[in-house]
């Protein structure tokens, strides 16, 4: 790289780094105004919404399988239904994903050979 | 595995990186897949790791590489990259409630992705205050030197690795939507929050669809919250049965 894409980069990583720092030191300034007891409830309202949307909309991108095939699909949609039973008997995080992650792989590789 | 109840440990650290371990099963392949692709461009590999380590946030870093490889000008590669990442502005404001006094918290934001949000934003207000600051450091450390070390890989033996293994590849980033599912199910505590929830999914999933990954995101966010205060539902689907204790 260049020096000038040095400094590209550069500039792209800190604008990056700052757009997740800045609104940090703002909402702590703003929660510092608050009753210390209800921090929570300092939060705006559109803030308390938005953030279980970004996470909604984080699943959403992420439910493309890499080859969006009808096995890929397949695999996805057992997946998750597997996950999910998984979740309700053990309200944990890990053991979801790992039988999530098995099943997704065991249908893949099944559908390729019968499909 | 780590129970989501259980918050008696002793060290947050420690419980941290073992929940974030299901983030990299899409991380490495991701970044596998950046490491390649950067080097194939024509950046080298130290090149290739420092804007993994400085950058840090994988859409952006794929455009960057695929700007400057196909002769944007500089001004409008570092613009683009900016956009990209706006989304990341609200992500800190709505973790702050939870984040205990610390002067490690503003060095931390350089670890707030989209995933680790996801997972901050459930896990931290479970855990006691004490524990917070380590457990933010070991999830997004982890998942900040997986992201460096799969573009490593990616950039020294990327094509290697994805000939060898083309299934694992496929397989792995299935761990990003089990968490993101098992991580936003709790929230579905009334049709409003649902509906809203189910919109956001969707559009998101459609976005990913029609090529629009970058935009779909905050898209995807903000239509899900316009239609959470645009609709009016009775707001108990039934009583929770079991949840967190």
């Amino acid at each position: 790289m260049s020096l000038s894409l040095w400094i590209g980069m550069v500039i792209a990583a800190l604008g990056t780094y700052l757009m997740r720092l800045l609104p940090l030191l703002w909402m702590q300034k703003r929660l510092k105004r608050s009753d210390p007891n209800g921090a929570v409830d300092a939060l705006p309202k559109w803030l308390v919404i938005l953030g279980p949307m970004m996470i909604a909309a984080v699943l959403g991108v992420s439910l493309v399988p890499r080859t969006p095939d009808i096995a890929g699909w397949l695999a996805t949609i057992i997946g998750l239904g597997v996950t999910l039973v998984v979740w309700r008997r053990t309200r944990s995080l890990g053991w979801p994903v790992v039988a999530g992650v098995a099943t997704f792989g065991a249908v893949v590789i099944l559908a390729r050979v019968v499909l | 595995m780590s129970d989501i109840g259980i918050s008696r440990r002793p060290h947050g650290w420690l419980t941290g990186m073992r929940e974030a371990i299901p983030l990299l099963g899409g991380y490495i392949p991701v970044a596998i897949s950046f490491g390649l692709i950067s080097a194939q461009a024509g950046f080298s590999t130290i090149e290739t790791l420092a804007i993994s380590t400085l950058i840090y946030a994988g859409a952006s870093q794929f455009l960057f590489v695929g700007m400057i490889a196909s002769g944007s000008p500089l001004w409008l590669t570092v613009a683009m990259t900016l956009l990209i990442n706006v989304r990341h502005v609200v992500y800190a404001p709505n973790i702050a409630p939870w984040l205990p006094k610390s002067r490690w918290w503003p060095w931390l934001m350089h670890g707030l992705t989209d995933q680790v949000f996801a997972l901050a934003h459930s896990r931290l207000p479970q855990l006691p205050e004490h524990q917070r600051v380590g457990w933010f450091l070991g999830a997004a450390l982890l998942a900040w030197f997986s992201w460096i070390a799969g573009s490593l890989l990616g950039a020294v033996g990327g094509e290697w690795l994805t000939s060898r293994w083309p299934l694992l590849g496929e397989v792995m980033p299935f761990a990003l939507p089990a968490l993101f599912v098992v991580l936003i199910v709790p929230r579905f505590t009334s049709r409003r929050w649902a509906a809203a929830l189910g919109v956001s999914i969707a559009i998101a999933l459609l976005c990913t669809l029609t090529g629009l990954t970058n935009i779909g995101i905050p898209l995807a966010a903000a239509c899900g919250a316009l239609c959470f205060y645009l609709i009016r539902l009775p707001e108990t689907i039934a009583p929770r049965k079991g949840g967190h204790p």
